[in-house]
């Protein structure tokens, strides 16, 4: 399964880090770097992370290899 | 070295201070941050965007009660443990746990329940042609939506909206002098928040509240009883009177753009939530948001030292010309960047969802239903400072029915 950012909406608010900081991160300039793969058993810290996004920016494709 | 333009002064705790001035739009002209007796006012949109999200600033919020003479009691108490001014793993472990009951799928069932609270509220008074605004719709509607999230009888609506204002006298800098009353408010909301957790664990409904309850993380544990309860007073708190203030500020900056609010009565489901968004941008009735330096740093040419309050100045710097064309305009067709009303960082606005649904509902509705809408000259307004809004809007209108 597969992440995407809109990388134009992402404002680097940091909440998607506290859901799932396995996969998702900011840099020491305070920008977003994630991981796009994820496996099933971390899909619900993900779709918190979704939830949780204030820009509503992150994307999951459940058929993604 | 090329000399860098002078810093202006705002006397930020002056009643006369106004954010919609010529004086602080030649600040923000001037350099991007002005001198203020409390630290300094981040003015411009760059930075507010830069400065909101860096690590090296704190919510900075929790020395307040001391700052005001307030050290111990029920406030300070609750105060030490919301997720306001928590920092760092307490922070995100509660944060975490909490993130998902204010999601947009998670609101998106209570719509139905706006809009017919909306349609009840403008009911008892669209015959007369006038009213109060802030006591005949806004505080009700505020009020009892918290109401709803929280599983409390809506007819008790007006007992927590004078808890919610009471406690909120804490954040105001007459603090000492209100105590007594502010610590009792806040035993009573315990005594409801107590109850609510109790009558959910007993038997859960599905409603936000129960979503809490039942929280469970295998990593970060689960909320325990004292933090539930934290937190529903921090929603009680944090949730009415900026609702009930962003309500008001709304229609009165539509009713200086009647031409605005004719395209959002023409198509409110296109333009609802554009109508939100420009009227948080133009008029947010949190005036700054806090911050204070966890270390000495520097950001541009200024060193900041550790300890220093700024204050990002929200509607200042979401009517920055360097970032908005036409900025002092509510324009429902332009492409804006976001503002920063609700904050920004790890301490974003946990229930901006809620605010930005509820508020849609209710400016759609107006909108539709109400013309000629203009606010009356007797309006008061609260200082322009901090967290603003009205403490009456009497307005006008013509019922479109």
């Amino acid at each position: 399964m597969k992440i995407t950012v809109d990388e134009v909406k992402c404002q680097n608010h940091g909440l998607c880090a506290i859901s799932a900081p396995d996969h998702f991160e900011l840099d020491a300039d305070g920008k977003l770097t994630y991981q796009e793969t994820f496996d099933e058993e971390n899909l619900d810290a993900i779709e918190d992370a979704i939830d949780s996004c204030p820009l509503q920016a992150i994307v999951m494709d459940r058929d993604a290899a | 070295m090329a000399t860098q333009p002078a810093t202006l002064h705002l006397d930020i705790s002056n009643a006369h201070f106004r954010m919609d001035s010529e004086q602080v739009r030649k600040a923000r002209d001037a350099h991007w941050y002005a001198r203020t007796d409390w630290g300094i006012a981040v003015l411009r949109y760059e930075d507010s965007s830069a400065l909101l999200k860096s690590p090296l600033l704190t919510q900075g919020s929790a020395k307040w009660p001391a700052q005001h003479g307030v050290v111990e009691g029920h406030f300070d108490e609750w105060w030490q443990k919301t997720l306001l001014v928590l920092e760092g793993d307490e922070h995100n472990r509660i944060r975490r746990l909490v993130n998902p009951a204010f999601s947009p799928r998670r609101i998106a069932p209570l719509h139905a329940k706006f809009q017919a609270l909306a349609d009840g509220l403008v009911d008892e008074w669209i015959d007369d042609g006038r009213t109060e605004f802030a006591s005949q719709f806004a505080a009700p509607y505020a009020t009892r939506i918290l109401c709803v999230m929280l599983g409390i009888d809506e007819n008790d609506w007006k007992k927590i909206h004078e808890l919610a204002s009471t406690i909120g006298l804490g954040l105001g800098i007459t603090i000492q002098e209100n105590i007594a009353r502010i610590d009792q408010a806040v035993v009573e909301l315990t005594e409801y928040a107590e109850s609510l957790v109790r009558s959910r664990r007993e038997s859960p409904n599905g409603d936000i509240l129960s979503t809490l309850v039942e929280t469970r993380d295998e990593d970060a544990g689960k909320l325990s009883d004292e933090e539930l309860i934290n937190l529903i007073i921090l929603l009680i708190f944090a949730g009415i009177d900026t609702t009930r203030n962003q309500l008001a500020l709304s229609v009165e900056a539509f009713s200086k753009q009647p031409d605005q609010w004719e395209k959002l009565a023409s198509e409110p489901e296109r333009y609802s939530a554009a109508a939100v968004e420009e009227a948080l941008r133009v008029d947010p009735i949190g005036r700054w948001i806090s911050r204070e330096a966890a270390e000495t740093f520097q950001y541009k040419e200024r060193t900041i030292e550790k300890g220093t309050t700024l204050h990002l100045f929200t509607m200042t710097s979401a009517t920055d010309p360097a970032a908005f064309d036409n900025p002092d305009r509510i324009d429902l067709d332009a492409e804006r960047s976001p503002h920063f009303a609700f904050g920004g960082g790890l301490h974003h606005c946990l229930g901006h969802f809620v605010a930005r649904a509820d508020i849609a509902v209710a400016l759609s509705t107006l909108a539709t239903r109400l013309t000629d809408l203009r606010v009356e000259e007797d309006a008061e307004w609260l200082p322009d400072s901090g967290n603003t809004g009205a403490v009456s809007l009497p307005i006008t209108f013509t019922s479109r029915s």
